[in-house]
């Protein structure tokens, strides 16, 4: 069976989270490639720019609503239909475990400031402990809805 | 991964049972997607107590006679 196949007979919901963490991941890799390039040119930590972040957010948004339309539209009874039981106790168990993911790499951003001052670092890694959180969250839904919750 | 649940069931039986009625028209009936009732009769998850009645009352049954529970029966 080809990727694409498989992708097909994947259950929307299941789908949906795939291509959220894919998006998420691709955002992810940009943000910190743009941070590293921008930190290489100055020779020290890049300082946040908040217009940046805000195109990235509104990128990111724009990305899953057309994503998600397009899942939809392959797939209109499902998207339409609510989450049923088993998916809404996935979606908690995935956000719980996800809380944790978060709070881990929130300490080891703070723990850095505290031994390095790095103040933008430190809004780096916060930015970074955000979307991680959020793709672990997808990732642990799959695996939810792979092994059984 | 998740740890079974020492749930059993006999659904797929039931619905073959019920001129082979599809996953799908059982999920539909009790109200979940086809993806609920593969993983419930694959044991991988443990209905509600009202998706348990709701099949039951499908396949015009007690719920005992769709679920059991396995382990080592209680010492008294």
């Amino acid at each position: 069976m080809s990727m694409l196949t498989a992708f097909r007979n994947t259950p929307f919901r299941e789908k949906t989270a795939w291509v959220m963490a894919a998006i998420l991941i691709a955002g992810a890799v940009f943000y910190f490639q743009m941070v590293a390039g921008a930190s290489e040119a100055i020779g020290r930590t890049a300082p946040p720019v908040v217009g940046f972040v805000i195109a990235y957010v509104v990128v990111i948004v724009i990305a899953s609503v057309i994503a998600m339309t397009a899942l939809g539209a392959t797939s209109p009874r499902e998207a339409e239909a609510p989450a049923d039981e088993r998916e809404r106790q996935v979606a908690d168990r995935a956000a719980h475990w996800a809380g944790y993911v978060l709070a881990v790499l929130l300490l080891g951003a703070l723990w850095h400031y505290s031994v390095n001052q790095d103040g933008h670092m430190l809004f780096h890694l916060g930015f970074l402990s955000l979307m991680v959180g959020q793709i672990a969250e997808y990732i642990f839904q799959i695996y939810l809805f792979r092994r059984g919750v | 991964m998740a740890k079974a649940p020492p749930i059993t069931n006999r659904i797929r039986e039931l619905r073959e049972a019920h001129d082979g009625m599809s996953q799908s028209a059982l999920a539909e009936a009790i109200g979940v997607t086809r993806q609920t009732v593969i993983a419930i009769e694959l044991g991988k998850y443990s209905p509600s107590l009202e998706s348990a009645f709701r099949i039951a009352r499908v396949f015009d049954t007690d719920i005992e006679a769709v679920f059991g529970w396995e382990s080592p029966p209680r010492r008294t």
